[in-house]
């Protein structure tokens, strides 16, 4: 008889129980929203508060085949379903939000560049270490009506937002990694006649690649929210824009099958960041 | 055992053309040809606190010879460590001088290899890389490396480490495995391979053998003494194991501190030639074993005990060239 017990460190459950066992919890969140909506139609047939799976349905097909309410776009009458969803408006906010992450995702290099420098040259570390240091204790949100009135409310000031919310913590992580490489290795490599640069960039930036990787999968939750929370306050278009308009019509609907997908893709990203982690670096043992 | 001696300080000087080149940069220091290592009345300290001062080397003059096998032995925290990084250039003597080969120490550079305890790998490359990247950063820089000579000299150097690595006993199958997938003996092994690809005529060895089991290290051992044999280079090889210095060295150096006094830094308590053939437990035999005694007395710090049988143990030897003098200044 196997331990049931939850309390017992040593228990060893067999592994199929296991697997149910993890999608339980799923399984009574959904069966709670079903109840609740269900019991809500009753009442009031029309209810968009907790949409039923109908609604739900037709949000998400009105959401993937049919234009923005703001886009003059009408589809011909024999438009290709291919057609349709590339004018449609999931696809023009996760155009429009993606590229903003991209772009910022971009702008990242060079603050892992900066940071590699402060970890390694003293002269590089006794000039930025300090003010990143200062830099990152500022609430990055408290700047954005700066960012708004320096860059106008468009691209840039949500760009910005998010480089500058997340660049102060992931310099201080990558500094900390470059600290973390081994004297030896950096003394071995001069010894075998190593200039500057090639420690720098062929010692230690290979070797803390894979740790850096890992550093921006855990700073993309951060990143997100920052570009969440200038599309919110101001934007045409985007995901999270979407979502903040849609509350107004109360379109559950829509907001739902939004935050379920943002949060897909947010995972599509962490998992090909891991891939690419582990095909990159065989060495690599975290 | 006393020929064997001789011989070695009648070897020419093999970089005296580079030491007389050099001699221009280096306008204060003596130079003596053939001398591979001079330090020049060294001494190291460092602030403990508000205003503490721990010495940790005070005033190490030495001379090591161009093909000498020096090991420096001394108990932990003797500053054996300290003396090797200040040779490396690693770190910088509070007074005093260091020069290799014939020109002072200001910074880490190829003049010397190194083998550290541990890291002494790339993690990141493969054991053929690790091998290959000394000759190929020496030749091509970060930039360099887009030139397209450099794809004929990666290859020319890949096979130079590929008989580097059979001649250390490795099989051309590890070539490319991650250090990760080695023992601790084959890294080692990889290590000094990795250093010997560079060709500096000085190598130090930091403890390098200090992780491994005794019989990996007793391998290593041979291979270090055979390697050495081959080209004679230069050597200083870090250890707290008295019977590995008399295995591996032509000459022991024992630091040791006078007191456990902050104060009070560690000199040379002793300086012993022993045969440049090689001493073992199996060859020597109790003479093996009243040195190996003999030496850790003097790294204990409490040589001023006499004891009667010394002399006749120390008969065959070389041995007390410099610790009388010394000795008694601790």
């Amino acid at each position: 008889m196997a331990n049931l017990s939850p309390f017992d460190i040593q228990a060893r459950p067999n592994r199929l129980l296991m697997q149910a066992f993890s999608c339980l919890i799923f399984i009574v969140c959904i069966g709670f929203y079903m109840q609740t909506s269900i019991s809500r139609h009753r009442e009031n047939p029309e209810d968009r508060i907790v949409p039923s799976g109908h609604q739900l349905l037709a949000g998400i097909r009105s959401a993937v085949l049919e234009p923005a309410e703001e886009d003059d776009y009408i589809p011909a009458d024999n438009a290709s379903t291919w057609e349709r969803v590339h004018h449609s408006m999931i696809w023009k906010d996760t155009v429009s939000s993606g590229r903003r992450f991209f772009i910022s995702l971009f702008l990242l290099i060079p603050a892992v560049i900066l940071a590699l420098h402060i970890g390694l040259f003293p002269w590089f570390g006794a000039g930025f270490l300090r003010f990143v240091l200062f830099f990152d204790k500022i609430v990055a949100l408290s700047l954005l009506p700066i960012l708004f009135i320096v860059f106008g409310i468009d691209e840039w000031s949500k760009i910005a937002l998010v480089v500058i919310g997340v660049a102060p913590t992931m310099i201080l992580d990558v500094t900390q990694m470059v600290k973390a490489v081994p004297q030896e290795q950096i003394v071995k490599a001069f010894t075998l006649d190593a200039n500057n640069f090639d420690v720098a960039y062929r010692v230690v930036f290979r070797q803390i690649l894979p740790q850096v990787i890992n550093s921006l999968r855990l700073n993309l939750k951060p990143m997100m929210l920052f570009l969440f929370a200038g599309e919110m306050i101001a934007a045409s278009d985007g995901l999270a824009y979407r979502i903040a308009i849609m509350r107004r019509h109360m379109g559950m609907d829509i907001i739902l099958p939004y935050v379920l997908w943002v949060a897909f893709l947010l995972f599509l990203i962490d998992f090909s960041l891991r891939v690419i982690n582990r095909r990159l670096h065989p060495w690599f043992q975290a | 055992m006393v020929s064997g001696l001789s011989t070695l300080e009648m070897t020419p000087p093999l970089n005296a053309a580079r030491e007389t080149k050099s001699l221009d940069t280096m306008t204060t220091a003596p130079v003596r040809t053939a001398t591979a290592i001079h330090i020049d009345d060294v001494s190291v300290s460092f602030p403990t606190g508000r205003k503490g001062c721990r010495t940790v080397l005070e005033n190490i003059s030495l001379d090591i010879e161009e093909g000498e096998f020096v090991v420096l032995l001394g108990e932990t925290g003797c500053g054996k460590s300290t003396l090797l990084r200040l040779i490396l250039g690693q770190d910088r003597p509070t007074s005093g001088r260091i020069s290799v080969a014939g020109s002072l120490v200001q910074r880490v550079d190829a003049r010397s290899s190194y083998v550290p305890q541990k890291y002494s790998l790339f993690p990141d490359r493969t054991v053929l890389e690790n091998l290959a990247m000394g000759p190929e950063t020496s030749k091509y820089h970060i930039l360099g490396r887009l030139l397209p000579s450099f794809r004929a000299f990666r290859r020319q150097v890949r096979e130079e480490a590929l008989r580097q690595l059979s001649h250390m006993g490795l099989q051309a199958s590890d070539a490319a495995k991650y250090p990760h997938q080695l023992s601790g003996g084959m890294q080692q092994r990889v290590a000094i391979a990795q250093a010997l690809m560079m060709k500096s005529r000085v190598l130090l060895m930091d403890e390098a053998f200090s992780a491994l089991d005794p019989a990996t290290r007793s391998n290593l051992q041979r291979l270090l003494r055979t390697v050495w044999g081959e080209t004679k280079p230069t050597v200083v090889f870090v250890t707290h194991n008295t019977a590995e210095a008399l295995i591996l060295g032509t000459r022991v150096i024992v630091l040791a501190r006078q007191s456990r006094e902050d104060h009070c830094g560690s000199r040379v308590a002793l300086d012993m030639k022993l045969p440049a053939s090689g001493m073992s437990l199996r060859n020597n035999g109790q003479q093996f074993l009243d040195l190996v005694e003999h030496v850790e007395r003097f790294s204990r710090g409490d040589h001023h005990a006499p004891s009667a049988d010394l002399d006749a143990a120390n008969g065959p030897y070389e041995s007390p060239n410099a610790f009388p003098s010394n000795g008694e200044t601790l």
